[in-house]
């Protein structure tokens, strides 16, 4: 062992510096690698900053290649509050409500499904999960016109019901189920076995020892959720039907019919709509990349 | 307490039923109402959406049984047969473009190098904005006027797109020539991070003893990649690939926000979820627009088969 151990780091070392002869192309090479990459992740931020620039600019300026708004003008955002029918409150609130909803059912319908299926052995317990996968490969588009019949019958698709529709659609998605079994089906199966030698339920035993212990998950979950709702498109525009129940995306894809080709309000309008997501991403980062990364990873 | 627990264990046959009843109640009560949800709103639906394409099925509900005749219409229809066409012209450009980006950038953030944080972050920026932000803003940049071409005027290579016959101030997404490539573009920018997560968790599946073994053998960079990364990398390239054509069958939020319900320019736009919606939501043909979820359900299906029997191996969920 101890004569293993730093015979491992001088091999690696070894492989990455091979021909000293070549050195200098090598780093001037490694230079320019960087150099791209670099610019590459900047042509990543580029149009986002195009973006809040144009918003402060006047309607002529804003067709100009200019990277200062000459003159800075909040006329753009003045309008876009003024203009936009239901205003840019609401539509906020519209928004916050419905991925509110949305993230938290997913939480408690998804943790519970998913220790269900990780842990408690019950007739069918397969079957059903395989029915929860298989629902993965179906396109979501096909169910438009029996799930707008179903609420329909169910009176939701008028007024503030409207809500309830789409929370219904996406209260419980097969990738928050898939993705919580499978963290706690990584989780070691002592905590469970001491917590029932201590007199615990099941319902004690997932509540008090499993969901304090799934946190990284949960949160990789919410953020998922929480954006996907948030940012959704083709749920909303069938279902919120009444303007006053539009969120963000509606209200800016009607905004650009509206208004084709006025770009300073327009793009304070994608400012908006995309600064809560952008807040999350700043600050949970780690959770947007473990959330895509996990449904990415079979099994 | 535990001797209680301990003397229950110690009889198996009636304390172990009792038990298994009892966890089995429990499985019951938790997955209760997420499958309710599940049975109706996804299994039920499907069913129920094959029941309406049968029927002539107006706003009011179900005028005429119809049996296969919303079918034959739809095979039948220039509009959808185009919309056809787009779609599947859409998953052929896409996919490979958006796979080959993504798998790109997720070896370069495999790699030992320097702010590898900060590089993952900046390449899956694109994909946190919604689709209707990201493409109003793409329509902005792509205008006549816009950036786009207003960057062809500084730099020098306008030329070559002049020799393809684009005008200096070619409206790349309302034209009805550029507007389906202009989306595949948008898209295999804003996924082509969404593509290097799942790559990225299927590179750190390979053992580093491989690529040692390789270093002593001599191998360079180039031939690793080719001779090792990407054949190791099979199962990730087949859930990729098997996402991605799903998802790009779908393809509806950019196309609706681009060219309006009506797929403008010329139905340039019109793609098979876009067909669907208008039928559905605009003319209220419910049967037919079932109808064309299930062409488009068969579809989908038949691209998964495919791909499983040329690439893939059963899912290991």
């Amino acid at each position: 062992m101890a004569t293993q151990a730093p015979a491992q780091p001088i091999r690696a070392d070894s492989s990455v510096e091979v021909a000293p002869v070549g050195d200098r192309t090598a780093r001037l090479r490694r230079r320019l690698a960087y150099v791209a990459l670099i610019a590459y992740a900047l042509l990543m931020f580029l149009p986002f900053a195009w973006t809040i620039i144009t918003s402060f600019k006047t309607q002529a300026d804003s067709v100009r290649l200019t990277f200062i708004p000459d003159p800075v003008s909040l006329l753009g955002w003045e309008n876009a509050f003024t203009a936009l029918d239901p205003s840019i409150p609401r539509l906020f609130f519209n928004s916050a409500v419905i991925a509110a909803a949305v993230t938290i059912s997913n939480l408690v319908l998804g943790s519970m499904a998913g220790y269900a299926f990780a842990r408690l052995r019950f007739p069918g317990r397969e079957v059903l999960f395989l029915a929860v996968l298989a629902t993965l490969m179906i396109p979501d588009p096909l169910r438009l016109v029996p799930v707008y019949q179903i609420l329909k019958t169910f009176g939701l698709l008028s007024g503030s019901l409207q809500y309830v529709g789409v929370w219904l659609v996406l209260a419980v998605a097969a990738a928050s189920i898939f993705l919580l079994r499978q963290y706690f089906l990584s989780i070691p199966r002592d905590l469970e076995e001491a917590a029932k030698l201590d007199g615990a339920g099941y319902f004690t035993t997932f509540v008090r020892v499993m969901l304090p212990l799934a946190t990284p998950a949960l949160a990789a979950v919410s953020i998922l959720q929480f954006q996907g709702a948030w940012n959704g498109y083709f749920w909303p525009l069938i279902i919120l039907t009444e303007r006053s129940q539009w969120t963000l995306p509606l209200g800016l894809g009607q905004f650009r019919e509206l208004y084709s080709t006025r770009w300073p309000e327009l793009m304070a309008v994608v400012v908006m709509a995309t600064i809560p997501i952008l807040i999350l991403y700043l600050f949970f980062q780690r959770y947007f990349v473990e959330g895509v990364a996990a449904s990415g990873v079979k099994g | 307490m535990a001797a209680g627990t301990a003397v229950v264990q110690s009889k198996p046959t009636p304390g172990r039923l009792r038990e298994s009843r009892s966890e089995a109640l429990a499985g019951y009560a938790l997955i209760a109402i997420p499958m309710a949800l599940f049975l109706i709103l996804n299994i039920g639906s499907i069913i129920y959406a094959l029941f309406i394409s049968f029927f002539e099925w107006g706003p009011r509900g179900p005028r005429d049984f119809l049996g296969t005749e919303n079918y034959a219409d739809v095979l039948g229809d220039r509009v959808f047969l185009k919309a056809v066409t787009n779609t599947v012209y859409y998953a052929f450009v896409w996919v490979p473009i958006t796979m080959a980006l993504g798998l790109m950038l997720a070896v370069i953030v495999n790699a030992k190098i320097r702010g590898q944080t900060f590089f993952r972050a900046a390449f899956y920026f694109p994909a946190i904005a919604s689709s209707a932000a990201i493409t109003v803003l793409w329509i902005f940049l792509l205008d006549p006027n816009g950036l786009f071409n207003a960057l062809r005027q500084v730099f020098p290579f306008p030329g070559l797109f002049a020799l393809l016959g684009f005008a200096d101030n070619h409206n790349w997404v309302g034209h009805s020539s550029t507007a389906l490539n202009s989306i595949v573009v948008l898209n295999a920018w804003t996924t082509s991070g969404t593509f290097m997560l799942f790559y990225l968790a299927s590179l750190q599946t390979i053992s580093h003893e491989v690529y040692e073994a390789a270093a002593i053998d001599g191998a360079g960079t180039w031939d690793t990649f080719w001779r090792i990364t990407f054949p190791l990398l099979k199962p990730g390239h087949y859930f990729v690939a098997t996402v991605a054509v799903i998802g790009a069958l779908q393809i509806f939020d950019q196309a609706i926000i681009a060219g309006g319900a009506s797929g403008e320019p010329n139905n340039a736009l019109t793609t098979m979820v876009l067909y669907l919606y208008r039928e559905a939501i605009a003319e209220f043909n419910f049967g037919y627009a079932a109808a064309v979820g299930m062409v488009l359900f068969l579809i989908v299906f038949t691209a998964t088969v495919v791909q499983r029997r040329l690439f893939g191996q059963a899912p290991s969920w």
